[in-house]
């Protein structure tokens, strides 16, 4: 990865490969806009939402990482958290970018986007103008959150100093912002009792959602951590990978708990035995995304680096299931229609993903994201 | 502990500043008129002889693109499209044959008025949901949430795409005194009737009561998913001619239910959350103060 390399004379092998690819995807970004939806994409009337949607309801749970860790570290005082704010806020900020993107190339009407912030027309009943609204505004509070990083590099001492002493308050509106989108999210498919799955659809989901994007942003974070601090060659603080993983299966627990009481609730049980395609999906979701982090964290792992950090894999993989789930498979309609992404789609959403690595490594070469070696001891 | 009045102000200055944000806002259907007043459509599948007067006229007056077969010889859709706002289908099964015209149901509580973001369908006091292109965005929310599969989207258009479906003529001839939805004054058998949705209830109940036998004994979309303002009698079941049974309650009714409670109550409670987590927080050197 780019953010390896500390030396700045030399550029990173990494650097050409994903600069090429964020070429071709802002290329083929320019010349979906130009041509429409229709010679670009596989998208049909049967399945109006592809591959650029599931990719966004997967980056903002994994994004969410700093909204849970500015939580954890700003109102629940711990400050061991507290090297890891910045580079959970970076990440989230770009992640959160590549969402806004990817939602701008799937509206057909995108000249006129801005309806979604004209007071007359907002419709507050809606959760995807709720989303709308709540992802703009946390874009704007992350910004205000990472400024400080570029704002001291340049020696802008005033400004600082304000963000400095309303950060609580600019946390605080960050983290009511992404309870209310994460769990929107979710909200967003109650419209869908007779179209998504039932082993899917629940009036819970926006509480499932809520939770999944807490523990998923964790296990983000741990797996992310444990990558880039071991490649800097950063001690890795035991305790706070401990805690992380506590905070992790707390959530976990919760979920499971929910989503086996619904499905038992709603009499769903003979839906998960079917030997169909969507019983397996379900066991295989939650026997990966749950049943094993939940497994690896309640065991004796959680005090190695490497129990966050596998359970973190697991939970990513079973949140990206889940939503893929919920975005596409589950929604299948009884058509002969179906759908799979174009290849202009899938070199979009790679370019952009490709983008949001080569910003994140060009910041962290130039600016002060991760804490300085210790050299001392 | 010492509370850090600064602080204090802070917190509660953010729980003020959210809670004034909070919707005031009571629109899940802006329909004033009573139900039996608005307009709406009665289809008798039974009576109906698929000779697609209906299709053509709706044609005319939307300027919509006839859907040719392979030789160009007979205007053939066969599902909704961007230039097809209605058709007539045929069931031909087990339970005998039927057919069944298909158009947007203008539901009584449409789940599309209730998803799409920036009003741009709405239902009107009448009863036609209609469609503004000018606010619409073209996120094509409104295609998922309709539980008829109606909202049809002009995927080759490049500058700039639009929902499409039926608009019960609304503003093209309702309100311009001209008549009723075109293909309902153009049906030359009476299988197709406009008017008050009141009467054409008690007309539909009438023919099922003097016609023993007939038909199957439900009026579809009297309250099925909430009720619609396009109404059906049928020979056969109505699962059959594509009319699903969708339960009685209204689709956005969880949804908006859920807006109503989660979006207050994170608005004002998240503050209210975050500043007592704050204020009872150790404060000064980070102490492990909460088990997490
Ligand atoms: S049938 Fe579909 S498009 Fe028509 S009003 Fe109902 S929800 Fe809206
Ligand atoms: S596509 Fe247009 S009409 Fe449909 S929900 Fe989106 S903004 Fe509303």
């Amino acid at each position: 990865m780019a953010i390896v390399t500390k030396s700045r004379s030399q550029i990173p092998v990494s650097f050409w490969p994903l600069l090429v690819l964020t070429l071709i995807g802002v290329g083929l970004a320019i010349y979906r806009l130009v041509v429409g939806l229709g010679p670009t994409t596989n998208l049909n009337d049967h399945y109006p939402w592809g591959l650029w949607i599931t990719i966004d309801l997967f980056l903002i749970p994994v994004a969410g990482a700093a909204f849970t860790i500015s939580l954890i570290s700003y109102f629940l005082g711990r400050a061991d958290y507290h090297s890891i704010i910045r580079p959970a806020v970076l990440a989230g900020f770009i992640g959160y970018s590549i969402v806004g993107i990817l939602l701008f190339m799937d509206i057909g009407r995108w000249h006129q986007f801005y309806n979604i912030f004209v007071p007359p027309w907002i419709n507050l009943h809606s959760f995807l103008e709720e989303i709308s609204l709540c992802v703009t505004l946390y874009t704007g509070i992350l910004i205000l959150e990472i400024a400080p990083v570029f704002l001291e590099k340049w020696g802008y001492k005033t400004p600082i100093r304000w963000i400095e002493r309303g950060i609580f308050v600019i946390a605080g509106a960050g983290i009511v912002l992404s309870m209310l989108h994460q769990s929107s999210l979710g909200s967003l498919f109650l419209l869908m009792p007779h179209k998504l799955h039932p082993l899917w659809w629940t009036p819970a989901l926006p509480l499932l959602f809520y939770l999944q994007a807490v523990y998923t942003g964790l296990g983000a974070t741990a797996v992310v951590i444990r990558i880039i601090w071991r490649a800097l060659k950063l001690p890795i603080n035991r305790e706070l990978f401990r805690r992380i993983g506590q905070a992790m299966s707390i959530n976990l627990m919760l979920y499971a708990a929910i989503k086996v009481g619904d499905w038992m609730g709603a009499g769903e049980v003979p839906l998960l035995l079917k030997p169909d395609i969507f019983g397996m999906i379900a066991w295989l979701q939650f026997l990966i995304g749950i049943v094993l982090p939940l497994g690896i964290l309640l065991s004796k792992l959680v005090g190695h680096t490497a129990g966050p950090f596998w359970a973190g894999v697991f939970a990513l993989i079973g949140t990206f299931i889940d939503r893929l789930v919920i975005s596409w498979v589950g929604l299948a309609e009884p058509s002969p229609v179906s759908y799979f992404p174009s290849w202009i789609e899938i070199m979009i959403t790679v370019g952009m993903i490709a983008g949001g690595f080569l910003l994140y490594g060009a910041v962290v070469r130039y600016f002060k994201i991760f804490p300085e070696p210790e050299h001392a001891h | 502990m010492t509370i850090n009045r600064r602080d204090f102000l802070k917190v509660a200055g953010l729980a003020v500043g959210c809670a004034l944000a909070v919707p005031d806002q009571v629109n899940a259907s802006p329909s004033s008129k009573d139900l039996n007043e608005q307009f709406a459509m009665l289809y008798d599948a039974t009576i109906c002889v698929g000779c697609n007067a209906c299709t053509m006229a709706c044609r005319q007056w939307n300027g919509t693109e006839p859907e040719t077969d392979a030789r160009q010889l007979y205007d053939a859709p066969t599902e909704l499209s961007a230039d097809t706002f209605t058709l007539i289908q045929l069931y031909q099964g087990g339970n005998g044959e039927s057919f069944v015209k298909r158009q947007c149901m203008h539901c009584v509580e449409p789940a599309c008025v209730s998803g799409c973001p920036v009003h741009a369908l709405e239902k009107t006091a009448d009863g036609p949901v209609i469609y503004d292109p000018d606010r619409c965005i073209g996120c094509r929310y409104c295609q998922y949430v309709c539980p008829f599969h109606v909202p049809r989207f002009e995927w080759d258009v490049a500058r700039f795409p639009v929902i499409a479906k039926c608009h019960f003529c609304y503003e093209s001839r309702i309100q311009k005194g001209i008549g009723g939805p075109a293909c309902a004054d153009r049906c030359p058998t009476g299988a197709l009737i406009w008017g008050k949705r009141g009467d054409l209830l008690a007309e539909a109940r009438k023919r099922i009561s003097e016609n023993p036998g007939r038909y199957v004994d439900h009026i579809y979309g009297e309250d099925d998913a909430g009720g619609t303002s396009v109404l059906y009698l049928s020979a056969v079941p109505f699962e059959n001619l594509g009319l699903e049974d969708l339960g009685t309650r209204s689709i956005p009714e969880i949804s908006e239910g859920t807006a109503e409670l989660v979006l207050p109550g994170i608005l004002i409670g998240g503050p209210i959350l975050l500043g007592m987590i704050r204020l009872t927080a150790k404060r000064g050197g980070w102490e492990e103060t909460w088990p997490l």
